[in-house]
């Protein structure tokens, strides 16, 4: 800038010679309004760290005090101990799913009898109380007020008798007569009516019939049950032991925490009367160490003991699983036979290892801070505020995340981007001029009321729609959880619908036009120009579009929490497609239940700030590729 | 030879079915999804109406919407009445009718009484964070479009900004928990047990204590804002740069500062439109339950929240209610049953309702607005 244009400095004002100057101050004003954005960001970065980080060591030590007081060496027991169990769930399911099978018709006529009894009963349970209340109250059986409740019980009896479940199973007679006994029961009866009673007799005596050739398939799950009783005797004996131990181990650490607080405030106390009372206090509470060596001896005692019991229900359990017939009839039997069948290698050769994880395992062995973030990153189990022993293990949270992802993804991309391209290559202006505000209308809805929506209505609905018996060759109808991954997949995808919509439509109408006119002019059709030309070209945005979808998607909170199921589960993937159907936890989700229950500073509330630290790291990872492809397309 | 005519394709063109086909897909991919929203309404609509609306003058049940949320007693009387009254009623009716017997009573919480608690929480939240939003979103938008060149600051600025717009609301969340209701300085004469840092003031006992500001509405309005800020911005500066650069040159060059030129030549043509897509911004704000959760909003409350303060400047630091979060209890915390049906339904309408006011508000004044302002 050339001296001459600005006045001499005498001339100014005193700050305008140091620089300042009224117009200049506004600038930084301004400036300092648009720094905030990154000081923001910053601060989000810092204070999840700082809230977070303080997780890995105080994990490590609870890790620790695990091993250190035993608890680890009785998990090797625990654990087969569970997947025995486990397994015999799982025959059992199967042997009862094959006589259910077997005996189909049965159970759902009966079923539906008693879906009609109750229904009726739930109506009219109210009016009929008040019948039998009056009359043990002591009312005169004739007064008047006894027929006003008769005759209100007698409408609210007709209401419901007119409003009852469907009945597809049972014959027209059937069914008549079935009402027939309902219209004519007594306020105060109390059996149920002869024809729900005849069903489920004859439900029963399917069952045995069904039950006979099934025999010896019942004694063999039988042994396999009572094999593990010796070491579920086992494991519970050494639970007593080691949860005393671990309990003073922690004790122990309180103390000294408190000790270190109290030495803090005395070294900041004024008065010195305090100071001498509180550094008094903190002598008191110096903890004593707790004696882990004597139980530990106790414990390492039963090492043998514990290698010969596994080593035998090793030997029991192969002999007992090798007699499982090959195939059951009922195709849900067969699935859960064959999971049976898959899970059996597993459960022996973890039976077989485990005396040589028992004599190997040392309660000395260092916990480095590495097995804390292990166990973190691809712990399986989530568990926290039991009695036994808290893990933060994120798989189960970050599985449940994905696959509902996954599932509005699948939904939302075809919708979003197929009605994207139709809008823009196809549509009239007066349909875009309608369907436009209707999908930005979507985009207004609150999180929570698609969540009310989906966890009052739709979930509701598909689950009786799962239970129809055309839709029966869905894998996992029909569904167990009316709150499941697919109810909130579904929920997501209409959510994250006018996001892709939105921006793919702003990656197609960002094509050059000459585009479309020289394709046009060498004579492709119109499919051939959008499909060939157009798309091809805007395929960066779109992709950016989906990735901004996904991104709205991971981190969406209250529709995965009103509607996800919220089990802290991998789910079970023997199930195939239907292991979609079954409720999960999310990243999310977890931070929204926990965080308004756990302890300030507790390790539990340190573990949902890194979970956040988790999600805030996916989605801005996702953001930055997105914007990659953004900066990518044509103009 | 050669006949002209034959040269002419007859008939349909080819592959004019699978034109149809790929059309009418695509179509009926879009117009599923134009049903699904019309369905969804209509549900709300179906079940909500009939708890706000009456039959009789004036049309509107104004219990609903400014009685306060109470406890929902439902019990029969000796005589097979139904009742179903709000906690303060039932008490009424005990004392009317003592030494009454009662039958089957049920309770069932946040379903009897109004909604105008939540609905007041979710006003001054709104209020209170688009202040302090479009505040420092217009300043900033301001700085980017009139004063900005192209610097290594602004670089980041912006990527800060494209960043925060991404960021997920619970993770607002958890940042507002761990900033505003556990860390921001405040000032008092007892610093509590878990400041992190207390500085003396010298001005009597008072200390700068960085203790925060609990589960408040100052703490959610700034949450919200913070939440907000790269929406209002973004929509802002668009607006700032709809103004033509020749509104600026011509006052530049008749001498008026670069201030003076924002304030009487850029800013009034803006602001109809930063307001209008702020509009959208308040949606988003009112919609939001998840940065609220530890920052903001608390599931019962019996004060409105003017009332029964000690100093009128409490009201930023006590809880509120607010729509969004009562909604999630309704629907989460408490068995559906017919009873709650009328607090569920009826205060996901009138919310569903106040949310589309806003965007469709929104809406026609942006196209009013682009019809109006041709440069």
């Amino acid at each position: 800038m050339p001296p001459e244009e600005s006045p001499s400095p005498q001339n100014q004002h005193c700050f305008q010679r140091r620089g300042f100057s009224y117009d200049r101050a506004i600038k930084y004003f301004f400036a300092s309004n648009a720094g905030l954005t990154i000081v923001i960001l910053l601060l989000i970065i810092v204070f999840l760290l700082k809230e977070g980080l303080g997780f890995f060591p105080g994990y490590r030590r609870e890790l620790e005090i695990y091993r250190i007081a035993g608890l680890e060496f009785v998990d090797i027991s625990r654990r087969n101990l569970t997947a025995h169990e486990q397994l015999s769930s799982v025959l059992n399911r199967a042997y009862f799913a094959e006589i259910n099978g077997q005996c189909a018709r049965e159970l759902k006529r009966t079923r539906e009898a008693s879906a009609v009894f109750n229904s009726f009963s739930d109506q009219t349970s109210a009016t009929r109380d008040l019948i039998v209340n009056n009359q043990n109250s002591g009312l005169d059986p004739n007064s008047e007020m006894l027929a006003a409740l008769r005759k209100n019980h007698a409408i609210q009896k007709e209401k419901a008798l007119t409003s009852l479940p469907a009945t597809p199973h049972l014959t027209a007679a059937e069914r008549e007569q079935l009402l027939a006994s309902i219209r004519t029961r007594d306020a105060t009866a109390t059996d149920d009516p002869p024809l729900v009673t005849t069903l489920a007799q004859q439900y029963a005596a399917a069952q045995q019939q069904c039950a006979k050739p099934l025999a010896e398939l019942r004694t063999v799950i039988d042994s396999f049950e009572a094999a593990g009783a010796d070491l579920s005797t086992l494991v519970t004996e050494m639970t007593d032991a080691v949860t005393s131990t671990k309990e003073a181990l922690q004790n122990a650490d309180l103390l000294e925490q408190n000790r270190k607080s109290l030495l803090a405030a005395a070294a900041n106390a004024k008065d010195p009367t305090e100071r001498r009372k509180l550094l008094a206090d903190a002598h008191a509470s110096l903890a004593e160490k707790p004696d882990i060596e004597g139980p530990m001896r106790a414990l390492m005692r039963r090492q043998p003991d514990c290698s010969a019991t596994h080593t035998a229900l090793r030997h029991a359990c192969a002999d007992i699983l090798a007699r499982l017939p090959p195939s059951l009839s009922q195709s849900d039997a067969n699935r859960l036979l064959r999971a049976a069948n898959k899970a059996t290698p597993l459960l022996l050769d973890s039976l077989g290892q485990a005396p040589q994880q028992i004599t190997q395992w040392r309660h000395d062995k260092p916990v480095p801070l590495s097995d804390a973030i292990r166990s973190f990153l691809t712990g399986k189990d989530w568990v926290t505020g039991g009695a036994w022993q808290d893990f933060y293990g994120i798989l189960p949270l970050l599985i449940g995340s994905l696959m509902i992802s996954f599932v509005a993804l699948c939904l939302a991309i075809p919708a979003g981007v197929g009605a994207a391209i139709y809008i823009n290559q196809f549509a009239s202006p007066t349909e875009q001029s309608v369907v436009k505000p209707v999908i930005e209308f979507i985009a207004a809805i609150p999180s929570v009321v698609l969540g009310f929506i989906g966890i009052l209505i739709f979930g509701t609905v598909l689950r009786d729609l799962s239970q129809l018996d055309a839709l029966a060759w869905v894998p996992g109808f029909p569904i167990e959880e009316r709150l499941n991954m697919f109810t909130a997949g579904c929920l997501l995808a209409l959510m994250s619908i006018p996001t892709i919509f939105s921006l793919a439509e702003d990656a197609l109408n960002n094509v050059p036009s000459a585009y479309a006119e020289a394709s046009d002019a060498l004579g492709a059709s119109r499919i051939q120009t959008s499909f060939r030309v157009i798309i091809p070209a805007a395929f960066s945005g779109i992709l950016a579009a989906v990735l901004l979808g996904l991104g709205r998607v991971i981190g969406e909170t209250m529709v995965v929490l009103l509607v996800a199921g919220n089990r802290i589960k991998i789910p079970d993937f023997s199930a195939g497609l239907g292991s979609f159907f079954q409720p999960s936890h999310t990243l999310t989700g977890i931070i929204a239940q926990e965080l308004g229950e756990v302890p300030l500073g507790s390790v539990h509330y340190r573990a949902l700030f890194v979970v956040g630290i988790l999600l805030f790291g996916i989605v801005l990872g996702i953001n930055v590729t997105a914007h990659k492809f953004v900066s990518r397309t044509p103009n | 030879m050669l006949n002209p005519q034959s040269l002419i394709r007859k008939g349909l063109p080819k592959g004019h079915f699978k034109d149809r086909l790929v059309r009418v897909l695509l179509g009926a991919t879009t117009y599923f999804i134009v049903l699904i929203a019309a369905l969804l309404f209509a549900k709300i609509i179906k079940d909500g109406a009939p708890v706000l609306f009456t039959s009789q003058a004036p049309y509107v049940d104004l219990g609903f919407l400014l009685d306060k949320n109470q406890t929902l007693h439902v019990f029969d009387d000796a005589q097979g009445v139904r009742h179903q009254l709000p906690a303060s009623a039932y008490n009424d009716y005990l004392k009317q009718h003592e030494g009454a017997p009662i039958y089957n009573p049920q309770t069932f919480s946040y379903s009897g009484g109004g909604i105008v608690g939540p609905i007041v929480g979710t006003a001054l939240l709104t209020i209170g964070s688009m202040i302090l939003a479009l505040f420092f979103g217009v300043c900033a938008a301001i700085y980017l479009s009139e004063y900005a060149k192209q610097n290594p600051f602004i670089h980041a600025v912006r990527l800060a900004i494209l960043n925060l717009a991404g960021i997920p609301s619970i993770v607002f969340g958890l940042f507002g928990f761990a900033v505003f209701v556990l860390a921001v300085p405040v000032i008092t004469s007892t610093p509590s047990d878990r400041s992190l840092l207390t500085l003396p003031l010298f001005i009597g006992d008072y200390m700068l204590s960085f203790q925060g500001w609990n589960s408040s509405l100052m703490a959610g309005c700034a949450t919200l804002a913070c939440m907000i800020l790269p929406v209002i911005i973004t929509a802002s500066e668009e607006s700032l740069r709809a103004v033509p650069q020749g509104f600026r040159d011509a006052s530049l060059a008749m001498g008026a500062t670069r201030w003076q030129t924002i304030r009487k030549c850029v800013l009034p043509f803006s602001l109809p439109g930063i307001l209008t897509s702020s509009l959208l911004a308040i949606t988003r704000v009112a919609g939001e339950t998840a940065p609220i959760m530890f920052t903001a909003a608390v599931a019962a409350k019996d004060d409105l929240p003017w009332e029964s303060l000690a100093h009128p400047f409490d009201l930023l630091s006590s809880q509120v209610q607010a729509l969004p979060y009562h909604i999630y209890t309704l629907a989460a915390r408490i068995p559906a049953s017919e009873y709650t049906r009328r607090a569920q339904y009826g205060s996901v309408f009138v919310f569903l309702i106040l949310v589309m006011a806003l965007s469709l508000g929104s809406m026609v004044l942006r196209a009013k607005l682009r019809a109006k302002l041709k440069w």
